[in-house]
């Protein structure tokens, strides 16, 4: 039985596609095998990301309405076979699919991957619903903002209500020198008020834009940019590793002074 | 950041009077019958679920509420007690029943009875194979509550997170934080072993000697009663406070300060 894990986070637009699409190009990396499940119907995005949008050909809505079988839905990744992705409906509204529908759908998967990542949709309505379904474990998406947080909150007591027991933190989209210049909150800020263990902190980074646009998970370049690196630790703890976090303070001082201040610490 | 970001810096520093906002009118209902409620009653537990504001719409919120009152006692129940059921006229179908008792079953709780007021409830019941008692359905004479006295202290071991908002129709004891965006409202006080960053009701039937009590007070808001304040920007060092009514309106004190100076012992006030 794989790991079902559902990457939610009250608010819109914290990351959670970008953190889905590279988490499982980067377990896939780690030799597992993954499947993601879009469950944001009606607002798909997570094929666009991978860069499979022109491959899909049935959804999850035509599994559970017997149009096709699940592995018709299932859509290889052309450059890492150990990952599949079964698309959300596009057209069709939210309500198409039940929770019951969506566990059994996550449920079936989990026999035969190692993973099943869920993208939730932002909110905690229907579509919220249905992504933490069959979930075991979930993965708490927040930027360093208090309405960010505030959302998470709301969403780590419903995961709580729900007997979904692991929960985990990504902070996304930190940037370094507002923390410094108090304009932004810190992780510990946000963990003060979460209490729930950290699993990741990704920094705010163009490149996270630019893979975005090509379709080309960050995980995936051959260098490794500090985004790509702290989704790929982020794997790597859900496999059990100790890995230390990254210093982002330094990696993102540019200034010699502070560089030299650094070397002399 | 070293402050909390969450807080508005508020008006007065500590023992201060508190603002007290204008606009604010007394409680009409207080508490009322608000929460999921565990009471242990000689060999059995009571559980009793909120009348229904409107017709069976929010089955999924209570249900939740269920899980998490569950979880708060969990280190407390008693293996294998039995459990009333009390749903006064909502309507309950045998799936729902089913959820409940499942969930029960998780810590060890067996439900064995349910006592409804609503026919299709208890014929539910009946087939999914509880003891019913079906009583007369409810006098809508909700004011008689007002004067009802205190229930147990309802003992909470939690954080109350955004969204979640704990009634109760005496003293409330929570175990953990009260995060922004949760709130507690007591009839009685409201004592927090944690960090107090929500808001908070004490007295909320209009009792004005009621208190609030929180190992660090960084309140969206606090109130007694039918007063409200907000809490100064919060000290750089934290110490347990108490929120009262004063003659000029809500105040806190440092625990000690209070015990020392403020706090008199009923048999001394007599
Ligand atoms: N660390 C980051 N640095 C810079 N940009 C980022 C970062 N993370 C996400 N973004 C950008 O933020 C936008 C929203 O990201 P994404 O679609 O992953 O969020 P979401 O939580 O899935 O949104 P929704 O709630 O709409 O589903 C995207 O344009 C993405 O490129
Ligand atoms: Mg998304």
């Amino acid at each position: 039985m794989g790991r079902i894990i559902v990457i939610t986070s009250g608010k819109g637009g914290v990351g959670k596609t970008t953190c889905t699409a590279n988490l499982g190009m980067a377990l896939a990396r780690l030799g597992k095998k993954v499947a993601l499940m879009d469950a944001d119907f009606g607002l798909r995005n997570l094929d666009l990301l991978l860069g499979l949008e022109n491959r899909v050909v049935y959804t999850a809505l035509d599994v559970v309405s017997g149009q096709c079988r699940l592995d018709q839905a299932l859509v290889k990744d052309k450059r890492q076979n150990q990952l599949v992705l079964l698309p959300a409906a596009q057209s069709r509204d939210k309500d198409a699919i039940t929770p019951d529908q969506m566990k059994q759908l996550a449920l079936e998967l989990s026999q035969r991957f190692d993973y099943v990542l869920v993208d939730c949709p932002a909110g905690i309505e229907m579509g919220f619903r249905n992504a933490i379904a069959a979930a075991q474990e979930a993965l708490v998406v927040t930027t360093p903002e208090i309405a960010a947080v505030r959302d998470a909150d709301r969403v780590v007591g419903l995961l709580e209500a729900n007997r979904i027991k692991t929960i985990n933190l990504v902070v996304n989209r930190l940037r370094p020198a507002m923390v410094q210049a108090n304009d932004m909150m810190s992780v510990q800020d946000v963990q003060e008020i979460l209490s729930i263990p950290l699993i990741g902190v990704i920094p705010d980074d163009e490149q996270v834009i630019v893979s975005t646009n090509k379709g080309e998970p960050l995980v995936l370049a051959d260098n490794l940019s500090l985004p790509g690196l702290a989704i790929s630790n982020v794997a790597r703890r859900l496999e059990g590793q100790k890995v230390d976090f990254i210093d982002l303070d330094a990696a993102y001082d540019k200034s010699l002074l502070a560089r030299v201040r650094r070397f002399f610490r | 950041m070293n402050a909390d970001p969450l807080l508005k810096p508020a008006t007065s520093p500590v023992p201060e009077p508190q603002d007290t906002e204008p606009e604010s009118e007394a409680p009409r209902h207080g508490p009322g019958p608000s929460s999921v409620y565990f009471k242990s009653e000689r060999d059995k537990l009571l559980l009793t679920l909120p009348k229904p504001v409107e017709p069976n719409v929010a089955w999924l919120p209570l249900w939740e509420e269920l899980q998490q009152q569950i979880r708060a006692g969990e280190r407390f129940w008693q293996v294998n007690s039995e459990v009333e059921l009390i749903v006064s006229d909502r309507l309950l179908d045998q799936g729902q029943l089913q959820m409940i008792a499942a969930a029960l079953d998780q810590v060890q709780l067996k439900l064995k009875r349910v006592n409804t007021s609503r026919r299709q409830t208890a014929m539910a019941a009946a087939a999914a194979g509880y003891a019913v008692e079906q009583e007369s359905p409810a006098l809508p004479l909700q004011s008689a509550a007002n004067a009802a006295p205190l229930e147990n202290p309802l003992y909470l071991e939690t954080t109350i997170r955004s969204g979640t908002e704990i009634r109760h129709h005496g003293n409330v004891v929570i175990v953990g934080d009260i995060n922004p965006g949760g709130s507690v409202i007591a009839t009685g006080d409201i004592l927090v072993w944690g960090r107090l960053r929500g808001v908070a009701h004490a007295g909320a039937q209009g009792n004005p000697d009621c208190r609030i009590m929180a190992l660090q007070i960084e309140a969206t808001q606090l109130r007694i009663a039918n007063q409200v304040a907000r809490t100064p920007k919060p000290p750089a060092q934290f110490y347990p406070e108490v929120a009262y009514i004063s003659s000029e309106g809500i105040k806190l004190a440092s625990a000690t300060e209070f015990g020392k100076n403020i706090f008199v012992p009923p048999q001394e006030a007599l």
